[in-house]
């Protein structure tokens, strides 16, 4: 790939993608597919549903670019967030995910065998209690734990202010550190 | 004892479990696109939209708008019988009269 592709901005490669310029829609997939499935992944916890997620998305705005609008978006990554958020959102109504059976996530009153048994049931927990959070609350730590987003970030993606997210992040801290009582 | 809880739980937070994507993820998405021809025309809601836009009215001016035109429809599409009935008391007034000029 050129590398005069690859230096240009986000916004310069949307305004090609709305002319037609398909190499500018390569660049911007290949930079960007990674951090979306990210997210997709967190919400829908399956590879194969992340990854038709985040092809959904990149494909609808090929398909209508004028979907992009510069004058109302700051950012492209901030714009497409909620876009997958939403694809996601929609996913998970439509299809009520897989409820794993306590039995996985019963403590164990013997020591575990090693570290890694310990931090593979932490996780295991961990990702239980955050599935178990009201929808708004996850979103949240999902964007500012996983894709690293500040706070203003997050909120503008969430469409709420700053005070707004930082409530919803303690909030979902203290129910998750109330949950895992035993773990932490 | 917070504290300690609360750094386990940020750890936690940021040490979650992740399956990597496929390595050909990207390469699947933009062969797909190559074989999706883009919409030209924006959506119907979307140019309304955008000729809107390029108003620039504040929202009072549009209520301010919608208002007239409201009254001017309700004005056009009053029933004429108002006005007929005005002609028939006009007409009963003037025959009154008629007939009281006939009687001095």
């Amino acid at each position: 790939m050129a590398a005069g592709w690859a230096d240009k901005e986000d916004n310069e490669l949307l305004a090609l993608i709305q002319n037609g310029t398909g190499q500018a829609f390569a660049v911007l997939v290949e930079r960007h597919t990674d951090r979306f499935y990210r997210l997709a992944y967190r919400y829908l916890q399956n590879r194969a549903a992340a990854e038709d997620i985040v092809q959904d998305a990149f494909l609808k705005l090929w398909e209508n670019p004028a979907l992009w609008q510069p004058q109302r978006n700051s950012k492209f990554t901030t714009w497409f967030y909620r876009i997958v958020v939403n694809l996601c959102l929609d996913q998970r109504k439509k299809k009520k995910p897989e409820v794993l059976g306590n039995d996985s996530f019963v403590a164990d009153d013997r020591a575990p065998a090693d570290e890694l048994m310990i931090r593979e049931q932490e996780q295991k927990i961990v990702e239980k209690e955050i599935a178990a959070l009201p929808e708004r609350q996850r979103t949240a730590l999902n964007l500012c734990f996983d894709e690293g987003l500040t706070n203003q970030e997050a909120a503008e993606v969430m469409g709420v202010n700053l005070k707004a997210l930082q409530s919803l992040i303690m909030r979902a801290k203290t129910t998750l550190k109330e949950r895992m009582k035993a773990n932490l | 004892m917070s504290d300690n809880r609360d750094e386990k739980l940020e750890t936690l937070l940021r040490s979650r479990r992740l399956e990597p994507a496929s390595a050909d993820l990207a390469q699947r998405i933009i062969l797909k696109a190559g074989q999706i021809p883009q919409t030209r025309t924006p959506p119907f809601w979307q140019s309304v939209r955008e000729l809107f836009g390029e108003f620039h009215l504040p929202k009072p001016a549009y209520v301010l708008a919608s208002a007239l035109v409201l009254g001017i429809v309700i004005g056009l599409s009053a029933p004429q019988e108002t006005t007929l009935a005005v002609d028939d008391s006009s007409v009963s007034v003037q025959g009154f009269l008629t007939a009281d000029e006939a009687l001095l």
